[in-house]
């Protein structure tokens, strides 16, 4: 039985449908990229720098589905646990800055430069 | 090989930052004194267990002795690192609690956290040269950079501090993301993330890896040059120098750089050892050519302009990082590996000492920075300025000092894999770059005191020179050992 279903799942996913998955998660990674490098909240900066991540997550589950390997699906949950330490962190310096200048816009901090 | 017995120096490292982190908090001055012994104890305890019975570590990782080379080099440097910092964090609490000014508040220290801090970061430094799979690698990697972050916000009280570790943070999150979508790609190409069957999976294509497999491998290189404060991701690293204390800057200068090259290393290792040598794909290797050209000429160049000592030594680095590149693109098979290694040695050492010697001196209650407060240091703060013109003499590759033999290892990697050209945009840099270390040089020990450099005094903490001056001495007493460094760094890279 299980054999049987192992086999029924594995050919349900064509290349068709990886396709699918990993052109999300591209777009997914641009679109993370593009906000990262336009954007100057640092909160929305940080969270464009997640979809990054979680467009790595897309890919790893889909290409883990895909080779029937499931190493891809254990490394997304260290990228979630990674995810959330990195989210502390930025939280934590979100508040320190804005107390310091009432702020969230990252053009503001610019004493150090060239 | 059991995994727990593998790591044992990282488990270490662990008891030693959570010892840290409680000695930290006890309301006894004498023991909170005791903080950096304690990380040093416990470095010192993983290099002694990987010296004694370390002899088979990481026997699945690519490079099965390069653990051993790294947990010594790493944890001995770390021991310098920890000696230069020691009083950094917390330190005009810890003068107001001793003048009785303020009771003890162990809620308030931050004192414990920031060792906690620099023994973890080295820990992901050692996890970083035993990976075997690409978890490993990526987990190896953000604990390597996750603790810095936190280390330049609470290094000094300046919002400058904290507007560096903001421009580390968010460029540093950014690049995990895109090397870890390289990740993603290379297990989609090869269906597996241990990095002996990705290999095997490259070796049976025969050169030919497919789109796939290289835009990962790009896009992971790309991501990690972020460690390496490599061209193009190179942005954050004088803003961030500058910002952090001298001797986070330190810190900050060797172990995510050391951890990055390492990385790479391994990575390439999958795509490019094959059975009759050493050869990249050529898109992977004009990359790489080209962010090496591009980081030693731009590092040397800004640097070059400079008119702070602390903002010179930062593009400096990133001017190392393209010398470094050469070695990584020349490969295990003509010594580059080897001499990449002997290579971070040199480097680690030259920085330390360089950012010991700024972090030892005080003017006005401030860092040392400028140019002009170095000028003519030597009159009144002999070891700080002997310390800071060897360690620069080093870093330029003056002969016969550690720093030179690790150039010289690289460029002969360099000429014999037939980089010619590399070898020798990597020589003219080195002359453009003797342009600004000579000043570092020459002004502390011959040029005139100024009226800022009248007013620089020494740091009430002792611990930065003594560690400046054990990094000058050994950047003048190791390259008589080289040989057997060298033959060690060479034997690191046989399977």
């Amino acid at each position: 039985m299980s054999d049987l279903l192992h086999m029924t799942l594995a050919s349900a996913m064509t290349e068709a449908d990886l396709a699918r998955f990993l052109v999300l998660s591209s777009l997914l990674f641009a679109v993370g990229l593009c906000g990262f490098l336009t954007r100057r909240n640092l909160i929305v900066m940080f969270l464009c720098t997640e979809l990054m991540f979680q467009a790595a997550v897309i890919a790893f589950v889909a290409f883990g589905r895909w080779h029937w390997d499931f190493s891809g699906q254990v490394f997304v949950i260290f990228i979630l646990t990674i995810a959330a330490a990195e989210a502390a962190l930025a939280l934590a310096l979100v508040v320190l800055l804005h107390r310091r200048r009432n702020t969230l816009d990252a053009d503001t901090w610019t004493e150090l430069h060239e | 090989m059991n995994i727990v017995e593998l790591l044992i120096p990282e488990l270490i490292l662990l008891a030693g930052s959570v010892a840290c982190a409680i000695v930290g908090v006890s309301t006894r001055r004498s023991m909170r004194d005791a903080l950096p012994a304690v990380a040093i104890a416990a470095l010192g305890a993983a290099i002694a267990w990987t010296l004694c019975c370390g002899d088979t570590l990481a026997e699945a990782a690519p490079m099965p002795a390069l653990s051993k080379w790294v947990t010594v080099v790493g944890c001995g440097l770390g021991m310098l690192l920890v000696l230069l910092n020691a009083g950094t964090a917390d330190r005009d609490y810890e003068a107001a609690v001793a003048a009785g000014r303020t009771k003890f508040d162990p809620l308030r220290t931050t004192r414990g956290e920031f060792y906690v801090f620099m023994l973890l970061s080295i820990g992901g430094l050692l996890l970083a040269a035993k990976a075997r799979d690409l978890i490993w690698l990526f987990l190896a990697l953000e604990l390597t950079s996750l603790p810095t972050y936190v280390m330049v916000a609470m290094s000094r009280r300046e919002q400058r501090a904290q507007e560096a570790s903001m421009k580390y943070f968010f460029l540093g999150a950014m690049s995990a993301a895109m090397f870890l979508y390289g990740f993603a790609l290379l297990y989609g190409a090869t269906g597996t993330v241990e990095l002996a069957a990705m290999h095997e999976v490259f070796t049976a294509q025969q050169g030919d890896v497919g789109m796939i497999a290289l835009v990962g491998m790009l896009l992971a290189i790309l991501g990690i040059a972020f460690k390496l404060a490599a061209v193009p991701m190179h942005l954050y690293a004088a803003d961030v120098y500058e910002g952090a204390a001298s001797s986070v800057t330190a810190f900050l200068g060797f172990v995510p750089k050391a951890a990055g090259a390492i990385a790479v290393m391994g990575l390439l290792w999958t795509m490019g050892m094959h059975a009759d040598g050493w050869l990249l794909p050529p898109m992977v290797e004009v990359m790489l050519w080209v962010m090496a050209v591009l980081t030693m000429t731009l590092g040397n160049v800004a640097a070059l302009l400079q008119s702070s000592a602390k903002r010179m030594l930062g593009w400096s680095s990133v001017a190392h990082s393209g010398y470094i590149l050469i070695g990584v693109i020349a490969g295990p098979d003509h010594g580059g590996w080897a001499a990449v290694l002997v290579y971070l040695l040199g480097y680690g050492l030259s920085n330390t000492g360089a950012f010991a010697a700024l972090a030892a001196l005080r003017r006005g209650g401030n860092e040392v920075e400028s140019l002009e407060d170095l000028s003519g240091l030597a009159e009144r703060h002999r070891g700080a300025a002997w310390t800071l013109a060897i360690s620069s003499g080093s870093l330029l590759g003056f002969p016969p000092l550690l720093g030179f033999w690790g150039k010289l290892l690289l460029f002969i990697a360099g000429v014999s894999s037939g980089h010619i050209v590399l070898v020798v945009i990597a020589g003219l840099n080195s002359a453009i770059s003797a342009a600004y270390y000579l000043k570092l040089v020459a002004l502390p020990l011959m040029g005139a005191s100024t009226a800022r450099s009248r007013e620089v005094e020494p740091l009430s903490v002792q611990w930065p020179r003594i560690a400046g001056l054990i990094a000058a001495a050994a950047v003048i007493l190791l390259p008589i050992g080289l040989p057997a460094i060298a033959a060690c760094a060479a034997a690191v890279l046989v399977n």
